[in-house]
């Protein structure tokens, strides 16, 4: 009889550890995706699926609906800061949400067609190959002022925001949209695929094709992943890929850790820190690679063994980098 | 653009997300007094390591409920409906967007803005 009384509420209380629990993992992968420039989602579904063991669906679309709350809360400081270039995003976003609807109708298929193990694959390389650009991110912050082209003038790319940091205002004339264009349909085809932001990519379509400044770039693609991940997340829902208990868990603590993500971020002088997060990155890379492989029977070693090579490899991996970065530096500085 | 179009683009975005986490919130607290959502036990909706078939998932949550599941007080609803106002948060930006290009006669930005809401418009509708 007391049974009958206690067996709703030992389900209650574990079901409020678990959702606890996933809002922890919320926090780690803001905290994460935002002290890396990252964002929440590429760090949420390696975390979801390798530590949790939640079905990849589930994770990616609990990532993509989170990262809307992440980017709306801190696009709308940029927006009234006036460094974020509405019109330039939304010029943007034609490639982008044609992306997002290719990506999301690929995981609708490769879902389908039992091949869910190219997810982890891809989502491995696409986090392994994003590490690089956003590490250098910090490299150069203004690029020199380009003469403008005809995309200059005819999508209207020029613009100017204060930089608080220099104490001074910083012209800029945004070039080749064509080339932005191209760059931004892959970003928002990874968007939609694997349900992260592809903030990386973006930037990369924004800094290196049209020649925009690093704080213009960051915070126009902060803004734009909204509107990429909004796209996906439609069909995500229709589809079923969104678990009501999971996204609210993932949203509430993505929110959570982002905010503090930045407040700390202000905080850190030390640059060599953000070293370690870098490596956490690469560890989860390397480690949903090795469990793509491993469900395709390409490799047979076990889970903890996945573990331990990840980690190895990540040490080395990033080991190059930062000897590569500062031998780099030595040389301009030279 | 004028200072008012930021601002409000701004708003729009920060009451977006507070508003969707006001509804979540409530969503949870909800599952948590009841012990169930949409037919679902506490119990099950927690087990999410469960295969995709025998779990609480958005297909099952259709917007024609949405209005009656939150009468009804049912968490699973009040959730979705946060979700989905997250989703259409960034979607308004896009359409206060294309009023400020009307307004300002930037025919190319308004063609832009359309383009982008066809884009979006075919993600929710069309695709299914």
């Amino acid at each position: 009889m007391v049974c009958i009384y206690l067996f709703p509420v030992i389900g209650a209380v574990g079901a409020g550890i678990e959702f606890l629990s996933i809002v922890g993992a919320g926090i780690i992968a803001g905290l994460l995706g935002s002290l890396t420039g990252l964002g929440g989602g590429t760090v949420l579904v390696p975390v979801l699926t390798l530590f949790y063991g939640i079905p990849i669906i589930f994770a990616t679309g609990a990532s993509l609906i989170s990262t809307i709350a992440t980017s709306a809360g801190s696009a709308s400081a940029y927006v009234k800061q006036r460094i974020a270039n509405v019109k330039i995003g939304i010029g943007l976003e034609i490639a982008t949400t044609l992306g997002a609807i290719v990506g999301s109708l690929t995981l609708v298929y490769v879902r389908r067609s039992g091949f869910i193990w190219i997810i982890f694959v891809v989502f491995g390389i696409v986090m392994l190959s994003s590490l690089v650009p956003t590490i250098q991110r910090t490299a150069k912050e203004i690029p020199p002022l380009m003469k403008p082209d005809w995309t200059t003038r005819f999508f209207q790319l020029s613009g100017s925001y204060y930089d608080s940091k220099i104490s001074k205002k910083v012209d800029y004339n945004g070039i080749r949209w064509w080339m932005g264009e191209i760059v931004m349909f892959f970003a928002g085809v990874i968007s939609g695929l694997l349900g992260i932001g592809s903030g990386a990519m973006k930037v990369v379509g924004m800094d290196w094709a049209m020649n925009l400044p690093m704080k213009v770039t960051t915070t126009t693609s902060n803004f734009m992943i909204g509107i990429t991940a909004a796209t996906g997340s439609s069909i995500y829902w229709f589809q079923g890929y969104i678990q009501p208990f999971i996204a609210a868990a993932t949203a509430i603590g993505v929110i959570i850790g982002s905010f503090f993500g930045t407040k700390i971020l202000v905080r850190i002088t030390n640059t060599n820190i953000r070293w370690i997060f870098f490596w956490v990155l690469a560890f989860l890379g390397f480690d949903m690679l090795l469990k793509g492989f491993y469900m395709e029977g390409i490799i047979s070693i076990s889970i903890s063994e996945q573990f331990e090579l990840s980690v190895v490899i990540s040490v080395i991996m990033l080991l190059g980098l930062i000897t590569y970065f500062r031998g780099k530096r030595r040389l301009s500085r030279g | 653009m004028v200072r008012s179009y930021n601002d409000i683009v701004s708003k729009v975005l920060r009451g977006g997300v507070v508003a969707s986490l006001v509804s979540i919130v409530v969503g949870i607290i909800l599952i948590f007094i009841y012990g169930r959502a949409d037919g679902f036990t506490i119990s099950t909706l927690a087990n999410v390591r469960e295969p995709f078939a025998q779990q609480l998932r958005s297909s099952l949550l259709l917007p024609s409920n949405f209005l009656s599941g939150m009468i009804h007080l049912d968490g699973a609803y009040f959730i979705a409906v946060g979700l989905w106002i997250l989703v259409f948060t960034p979607i308004t930006v896009v359409v206060i967007s294309l009023f400020e290009f009307a307004e300002r006669k930037n025919i190319r930005y308004v063609v832009m803005s359309i383009i982008v809401l066809i884009n979006l418009f075919v993600a929710m509708f069309v695709i299914r």
